[in-house]
């Protein structure tokens, strides 16, 4: 279990996290998401004991993450934002090395995940491509089987396969009673995985709920070709769409799911060349809920 | 204390830095060594004649060479078996942790089960270690190369008094850098301080030899507060040798308990 009480962790330039608080449950897993710079490494860094907190305290299955870091590691595995392996090591030296820091032997799990990930850890990882490091770093973290994962963007780097095959990796981790904080960029990774999601924004938590009630809320946004465009555009904000023109004969509009049918109808009498749903990062799912926090 | 994995890791990548440096000292040992003629100390001396006298003292050569102790004293260890070690240390003691925090790398020896004090612990003894290895094997080489060539001429007690107090002056400022490793986050900051202030402390006693006006910079120089040749000659080291040992100990436990206790950016 992840317990954060009232965390403050500032830096001289007075950014950090602020007041922040919610608690992971055994066996659940929480999706971390907010735009870059909201605070969530900064989180991570207390949760690892890399940096003692101002105010409030962190623990994890009741161990202050600051003085208890190394017992705490145990049964924690963990994958950094930004993988920085040990330098001149080999994949396999590095594995290695992992297990005997760590004094743990089995490496039944560790093979199984190289194949899962089709990973061959020979050779320099000097040499190794983005995605290959980050494999590794998935492998390092759940070889030794601990109870407690805390993932910094575990799938940055991976193609949509691999992302897929993470994404068993967790289900098939919960199954087992796993806690799970993972920050994530993907929303299709967060919806598919997580049971609830914290929203940060500037170092505070805006938003703490269930991965449904959000998708309710989420909004897709849609890239129309039309040769009426600034027409087209005209009338959609008419009747209260966000929509621009967003290039020659391009309109980009987004709705909410249950506003589905009134746009539909709304571009039907247009000549409708093209209709593409534009490819969603959680920033953009969740835009309109920033900037209305923003207005507050 | 120490992690046995890490020390392994760390002697891995870090071998063949000392390797390189035992290496370059081990030609300057033998060149120097080889250059002696226990006939014609006059002729040996004779070759400082083209230096101007001024720079003899700043390089720690005396004209007053009387046997293969003194002389090794005075032309090995007067500012070779310093110099070159100080290089090592800044370069080593930067890698040991700053570097690895700079680069991010550090993350992995956290994400294990040792207490920060413990990874410390471990690369300020190999730090420690590799000296004193470094120091151990040209001493022995050192010996075996005398006895081979001029048997019976070198005062091996002289020289092991000597070979100690240098080990102990360089670990001071192995310390330094090291230290200075676990003070800042940055390899930028690490490597300017504990290059910077080994330097300073060669180039004051460099300086502080030359002249009697400025002799107060060798006294403020962790260098400056020994003469090899007077250590042959039988002058007393122990206080020294205590004096060099606390600097150890004061560094390297400053450098644990900072590292202990601050913020890592990782």
């Amino acid at each position: 279990m992840i317990e954060v009480k009232n965390l403050t962790l500032t830096y001289p330039s007075g950014k950090g996290i602020f007041d922040v608080s919610f608690t992971v449950k055994q066996g659940e897993i929480m999706g971390y998401l907010g735009p870059n710079g909201a605070g969530k490494t900064t989180t991570i860094r207390a949760l690892m004991g890399f940096m003692y907190p101002d105010r409030g305290s962190a623990s994890i299955n009741g161990l202050d993450c600051w003085s208890k870091a190394p017992e705490i590691q145990r049964f924690l595995g963990y994958i950094p934002g930004e993988i920085a392996f040990p330098d001149s090591m080999s994949g396999v030296e590095f594995l290695k090395f992992m297990h005997d820091m760590r004094g743990t032997k089995d490496t039944k799990l560790q093979n199984q995940l190289l194949e899962m990930f089709e990973l061959n850890p020979k050779g320099k990882i000097k040499r190794f491509s983005k995605g290959m490091k980050q494999k590794l770093g998935i492998v390092a973290a759940f070889m030794h089987d601990p109870q407690v994962l805390v993932l910094d963007e575990p799938t940055s780097g991976l193609d949509p396969l691999m992302q897929n095959r993470f994404v068993e990796l967790v289900l098939s981790e919960k199954q087992r009673g796993k806690t799970i904080l993972m920050s994530s960029h993907i929303f299709e990774e967060v919806e598919k995985t997580c049971d609830n999601v914290l929203i940060i924004k500037d170092g505070r938590i805006v938003e703490q709920s269930d991965v449904q009630t959000l998708k309710a809320s989420q909004r897709k946004g849609y890239v129309i070709r039309t040769k009426e465009a600034g027409a087209m555009a005209q009338d959609l904000k008419a009747v209260g769409f966000e929509a621009s023109v967003i290039g020659e004969d391009v309109v980009e509009v987004f709705i909410i799911a249950q506003e589905a049918d009134r746009f539909i109808k709304t571009i039907a009498g247009f000549a409708v060349m093209d209709l593409d749903v534009k490819a969603q990062t959680l920033e953009d799912v969740f835009m309109h809920y920033y900037s209305r926090e923003g207005e507050r | 204390m120490m992690s046995v994995a890490l020390f392994k890791a760390t002697l891995k990548k870090n071998w063949l830095l000392l390797f390189i440096f035992f290496g370059v000292l081990f030609m300057y040992a033998a060149v120097i060594i080889s250059m002696f003629n226990p006939d014609d100390i006059a002729q040996l001396i004779s070759m400082l004649d083209v230096v101007p006298e001024d720079m003899l003292k700043a390089f720690g050569l005396t004209t007053a060479i009387t046997d293969i102790t003194t002389y090794l004293a005075s032309w090995l260890y007067g500012l070779l078996m310093t110099s070159l070690p100080m290089v090592y240390s800044i370069i080593l003691g930067n890698r040991l942790v700053a570097k690895a925090v700079d680069n991010g790398s550090m993350a992995y020896l956290l994400s294990t089960p040792n207490s920060r004090a413990k990874i410390i612990i471990t690369q300020g003894v190999y730090a420690l270690l590799s000296l004193a290895v470094l120091s151990a094997a040209l001493f022995g080489i050192g010996v075996a190369m005398c006895e081979a060539m001029f048997p019976g001429l070198l005062d091996i007690y002289a020289y092991l008094k000597l070979n100690v107090t240098t080990m102990l002056v360089n670990m001071s400022v192995m310390m330094t850098a090291f230290f200075f490793s676990c003070l800042f986050n940055e390899s930028r900051l690490s490597l300017g301080f504990g290059a910077g202030v080994p330097i300073a402390f060669l180039l004051m006693t460099m300086l502080g030899n030359t002249s009697d006006q400025v002799k107060v910079l060798k006294d403020l120089s962790i260098y400056g507060w020994y003469d090899p040749v007077e250590v042959v000659k039988g002058s007393n080291v122990l206080g020294l040798n205590l004096i060099y040992t606390g600097i150890v100990a004061v560094l390297f436990i400053a450098g644990v308990l900072i590292f202990k206790r601050k913020r890592l950016p990782l």
